[in-house]
């Protein structure tokens, strides 16, 4: 018999996992911080253009002041043709009217008007105030914009802004 | 009673549950910030009134045509990133003229400036009897009977101008305060189908230049650039201070944008 063991099977300690909570905890809140919640995600292809010194939405987005309203190619090609210009429109947070009416400048006002309605009282900042967000494709004619503008000019909801992609900061 | 010994709560799927968590946020948030040009839609007016003629040299016009080509006061631009120094040409060319030169070159077409939009000066005892004058008429149109609120709003409109203006020159701390001609706009006009490209790079162009502006004014009045007062405003948006400063660099290059709705 000798004194030291040796040969025989040995075990690999298992590896302490009780400070991985810990870890993943530290990314979620990082995360949590570090984002914002994604809007609907549109159904319709959007490159967005560049540009400089563009405002950051995001307190208007935490305040829920703002509606987004999208302008691009549909993802489903075949319905192309049923649009003006091939391009269409996709409001948030609302099903989708059928084709013939996705673009037609009255569904904006009635967008407008029901999400406006929606809102909790507590959150209801006059409708003048309440942002309109356009994010258009790049190639997207302007003329949409200007119809638009002309249906919330008609609802007096009196602010429009036009998204860009801006990289660069203040 | 035997002392019992409190079982431990196995913690090992804390990390599953965590995961879970951090999985849902990735999924439905983004990094990428949402930027966009805020733009005000002018009221609709049912009376119209026959507008005031304006001067050429008071309106910087910049055209996109359906075929996405440029043009910055009727001269062709090839390279779109020129237009934010047309647009500082144009708000700077007649910025330092006192009074009486600006008086001389209004009268005089060979002058440079004389294409461009000329400045107003104030002092403060000329504000001051504004802001009385103003005040007198406003409350003159309140006597009236059922005189229409729509025009009391708008006489009492014009004394918070004035008042404003004072304010803003007090912050300005030199003996006048130089504002552009009250007229002089900035108008962008499209096409129905003229990119969306073209029409948001003339929008950042105008901005860009506006920037440079009033971060050259606040570096020349308290040493630090306009990007530190967005940001502070950013943070802290009622900061009395950094609004105020904000306001006189407003007053002094106002973003008057006009656009023009197309019509073919």
């Amino acid at each position: 018999m000798s004194k030291f063991k040796k040969g025989g099977k040995k075990e690999a300690p298992g590896v302490n996992t009780s400070s991985l909570p810990d870890i993943v905890f530290m990314l979620l809140f990082f995360f949590m911080v570090a984002t914002t919640t994604k809007d609907a995600d549109p159904s319709v292809e959007i490159t967005q253009p560049t540009g400089v010194r563009a405002e950051d939405m995001t307190p208007f987005k935490q305040r829920s002041e703002i509606d987004f309203l999208y302008i691009g190619v549909p993802r489903n090609k075949a319905r192309q043709d049923d649009f003006k210009f091939g391009y269409a429109l996709f409001l948030d947070n609302v099903a989708q009217p059928s084709p013939g009416e996705l673009y037609s400048v009255n569904t904006v006002r009635r967008w407008k008007l029901d999400k406006f309605e929606a809102k909790p009282d507590r959150m209801q900042q006059p409708l003048k105030e309440v942002i309109t967000c356009v994010k258009a494709d790049e190639k997207a004619p302007t003329g949409i914009i200007f119809d638009i503008r002309k249906e919330l000019q008609e609802i007096e909801a009196l602010k429009l802004a036009y998204a860009v992609k801006d990289n660069g900061n203040y | 009673m035997a002392k019992r010994d409190i079982p431990e709560i196995n913690a090992g799927s804390m990390a599953d549950i965590a995961f879970l968590l951090l999985i849902f946020f990735l999924v439905t948030t983004t990094m990428d910030r949402d930027k966009a040009y805020i733009r005000p839609i002018p009221k609709k007016v049912e009376i119209t009134i026959p507008p005031e003629p304006i001067q050429k040299r008071d309106i910087c016009k910049i055209v996109a045509n359906s075929a996405n080509q440029l043009m910055v006061r009727d001269k062709f631009v090839e390279d779109p990133d020129e237009i934010s120094e047309l647009v500082l040409e144009w708000y700077r060319k007649n910025e330092d003229l006192t009074a009486a030169e600006t008086a001389s070159a209004a009268l005089n077409p060979q002058h440079p400036g004389f294409e461009f939009p000329f400045y107003n000066r104030f002092g403060m005892a000329e504000i001051d009897q504004n802001i009385e004058r103003t005040t007198k008429e406003a409350e003159e149109i309140e006597k009236v009977e059922d005189a229409d609120p729509a025009l009391i709003e708008y006489y009492w409109a014009k004394v918070s101008e004035w008042e404003k203006k004072k304010k803003a020159l007090k912050l300005y701390g030199k003996s006048e305060l130089p504002e552009i001609s009250p007229q002089a706009h900035i108008r962008i006009e499209v096409q129905i189908k003229t990119g969306y490209e073209y029409f948001a790079k003339i929008q950042s162009e105008i901005e860009e230049a506006l920037f440079e502006l009033r971060d050259d004014a606040s570096q020349e009045l308290w040493g630090f650039g306009y990007g530190r007062i967005i940001t502070t405003l950013g943070n802290e948006p009622t900061d009395a201070e950094f609004n105020a400063k904000k306001t006189l660099l407003e007053a002094l290059y106002p973003a008057r944008i006009i656009e023009v709705t197309p019509k073919k």
